[in-house]
């Protein structure tokens, strides 16, 4: 550009009011050019502060200052809407890096830049929901994940979870305990076939591939085999099921070889029961028979002369007697016989006698040992009975030795508890006397020994036995409520252990003078025999008793002699009216009367004051006069 | 002492801070950047990025139509 001839610079720098180059055309449109260039650059804080006679000139600075504030805005507007982007795009990435607390501005001038900002803040918020009910739900999934691992863990139940490959994945610790293998030896190393044993594998793995093609094919649950580290075969219940969404199995299995056992042990008692009413008839009918042929041949024999004959008729009374002999046995064995010649016997006295007797019978090849304690041990029994079990066994024993060997008898007391019952549901818990013959014989099987009590059954030659020595003393033992247990392995002998429950009566250490009494008592017990006996030791220690068969009759007493009776002895269980229901209206009569109850066996109720029936007369004084004198 | 030197000389605004809010993920915080721009209204934008986006602006420095402002992320 050619230099300003103006001194001052021109362009309207000039304040010289008379400037020629002032306000000249040229120096206006120059001005203009200056502006418009600016305001391109981004300036829009330009404007053409000048007014200007010609109006084309003036219009023309008014256009362009109207295009700078048309700009400006736009501008603005443009950064407004840049500056909203930037920071909802910061936003966004914040939360995309899982800062939460990031939230975009809903402030804005801008309309869209609001509303992107509402929205964004919306999305986070839904977002955050998800997020919750995903964490909730995984919370829920570690709970119930803990819940099912505790289950599986405590659980007494073992579980197997296998892979499609059979290989294990997962045992939990009643596992560990089953086979004796520990989780580090079993999963991921071991399949569950190796569990089990040889001759059962080809079915089970037929039923795998079976449950694995067609589920319902196949039950779920049955009985099978196991197999533990130390080789021992157990029964076991196995449950299988799939596991939903995977292919692996998951197996539950409960080891029954002891319920198996329990249920033998009551399947044979029961063998046993029905064998025992089964012969209990026979003999019955029998022996009505017998009487009609021993009765008649007697009388024929008396009748006839002829010698011959009578040798015939001998033989059908001797075949007679025979058979009585046994039915007799046989009555042994159904515990149709009654206990007539109980007494108390030193058992250990009774031992060592025996044993003199023991020696002949057995030989001198067998070794003969006898095992009693230092403790005199009393028991009840019909000491023929103890011969019979006695003689029956050691004959067993004797014969299961052909070759010699060792025969011990054993004595003790024993008491077996709740657990004991549990193991074999036949037998009560309580005290016991136990004897065992022992001997090294010959031993027998599984399926022997299941037998061994059933009449007639025997092995030894058809001349030798009758089949009758053990059923007779099974009979004689369960007559005792006791049981025997049989331990024998084939090649090594047996035992035989007699259990005979301990009848808890303790002789009485009471002073009998202080039992004794004048006062009256009420007595009320439908059955006779119980009433008339409780009566007659009452009275022989100098009370008075009245007696009632039911409660009807109790109330008529009591009404009429109340302020006589100083207790009233009441059964539990009567006709019509409970002893409790008696007892309540005794007490409505008169609230101060005392009431004792009598029970067949203990019982305990609030605020009600019982003896038992099976008490002594001098325990069972002894309770009715603490209560006349209120000591209990 | 700064970390980073952005020059966005040349670009009309927005431009420059739409340019540096894309740049900013890569930036670690508390690191300082200078950034650099001829634009009349690239201060204003500058000033008004950091005050939305919480930063602090350490310095400013004009030398002709160029501007130079340091922030710290």
């Amino acid at each position: 550009m050619e230099k300003h001839p103006c001194p001052f610079g021109g362009y309207l720098k000039c304040d010289n009011p008379d400037c020629e180059y002032r306000y000249a055309l040229s120096e206006v449109l120059h001005l203009c050019s200056d502006i418009i260039d600016k305001i391109a650059q981004g300036d829009c804080s330009q404007r053409i502060d000048l007014r200007v006679d010609r109006y084309a000139v003036q219009r023309l600075i008014d256009s362009i200052n109207r295009l700078a504030d048309g700009v400006a805005s736009t501008v603005d507007l443009t950064h407004e809407l840049a500056v909203g982007i930037c920071e909802h795009f910061d936003v966004l990435r914040r939360l995309q890096e899982g800062d939460f607390s990031a939230t975009a501005t809903e402030d804005s001038p801008l309309e869209i830049v609001r509303m992107l900002g509402a929205l964004i803040n919306k999305q986070k918020e839904a977002f955050l929901r998800y997020i919750d009910e995903i964490r909730r739900q995984n919370e829920e999934i570690i709970k119930i994940s803990e819940q099912l691992n505790t289950i599986l863990s405590t659980i007494n139940i073992a579980v197997l979870i296998s892979d499609e490959d059979m290989t294990v994945e997962f045992i939990n610790p009643e596992f560990e305990k089953l086979t004796g293998y520990s989780k580090e030896e079993v999963v991921g190393k071991m399949k569950w076939t190796d569990f089990i044993p040889e001759d059962m594998l080809s079915k089970m793995m037929e039923y795998h591939k079976l449950r694995r093609i067609s589920p319902s094919s196949v039950p779920a649950q049955y009985d099978s085999k196991f197999r533990n580290k130390k080789g021992q075969i157990r029964n076991i219940l196995l449950n299988v099921a799939m596991i939903p969404y995977t292919k692996k199995s998951i197996a539950s299995i409960i080891d029954i070889t002891e319920r198996k056992r329990i249920n033998e042990q009551i399947i044979h008692s029961q063998k046993m029961e029905a064998l025992g009413v089964l012969s209990g008839r026979i003999v019955h009918e029998f022996n009505n028979i017998l009487t009609g042929i021993t009765g008649f041949s007697g009388l024929l024999y008396n009748k006839i002369e002829n010698p011959e004959l009578k040798k015939y008729v001998e033989k059908i009374m001797n075949a007679g007697e025979k058979a009585r002999d046994l039915a007799k046995r046989l009555l042994l064995f159904s515990r149709k016989e009654e206990i007539r010649e109980a007494q108390e016997i030193n058992l250990n006295s009774y031992f060592i006698k025996f044993s003199d007797f023991v020696k002949p019978i057995i030989g001198r090849d067998i070794e003969f040992k006898l095992n009693i304690p230092e403790k005199e041990i009393f028991y009840k029994i019909d000491p023929t009975h103890l011969e019979v079990i006695l003689m029956n066994l050691i004959t067993n024993a004797r014969d299961a030795m052909p070759e010699g060997g060792q025969l011990t008898i054993g004595l003790k007391e024993l008491s077996l508890g709740l657990e004991y019952s549990y193991a074999h549901p036949l037998v009560k818990p309580g005290d016991y006397v136990v004897f065992c013959v022992t001997d090294t014989g010959t031993g027998m099987d599984e399926e022997t020994k299941n037998r061994i009590f059933e009449p007639f059954f025997t092995t030894k030659p058809r001349d030798k036995g009758t089949g009758l020595g053990l059923s007779t003393v099974y009979g004689l033992v369960r007559q005792y409520d006791g049981h025997i247990h049989v331990y024998s392995e084939p090649g090594k002998g047996t035992t035989f252990k007699v259990y005979l429950p301990v009848n808890k009566k303790k002789k009485s250490a009471i002073n009998t003078e202080a039992l004794k009494g004048k006062e009256t008592i009420l007595v009320v017990d439908d059955d006779d025999h119980a009433r008339s006996f409780i009566t007659s030791f009452l009275k022989e220690y100098g009370y008075n008793v009245y007696e009632a068969k039911n409660g009807t009759e109790a109330f008529d007493i009591f009404g009429k002699y109340k302020d006589e009776i100083a207790v009233s002895v009441v059964d539990l269980i009567l006709p019509e009216i409970s002893g409790i229901e008696v007892m309540k209206q005794i007490k409505t009569l008169d609230p101060q009367a005392k009431v004792i109850i009598m029970s067949g066996h203990p019982v305990e109720i609030k605020d009600v004051d019982f003896v038992e029936k099976t008490l002594s007369p001098e325990e069972f004084l002894m309770k009715i006069r603490n209560k006349i004198d209120k000591k209990d | 002492m700064v970390d980073r030197h952005i020059d966005f000389s040349g670009l009309r605004c927005p431009l420059p801070i739409l340019k540096l809010s894309s740049l900013y993920p890569q930036f670690k915080e508390g690191e300082i950047i200078e950034v650099a721009g001829d634009c009349p209204t690239f201060e204003k934008d500058i000033k008004a990025w950091c005050t939305k986006l919480g930063k602090t602006i350490l310095n400013i420095e004009k030398s002709g139509n160029k501007i130079k402002i340091r922030i710290r992320i």
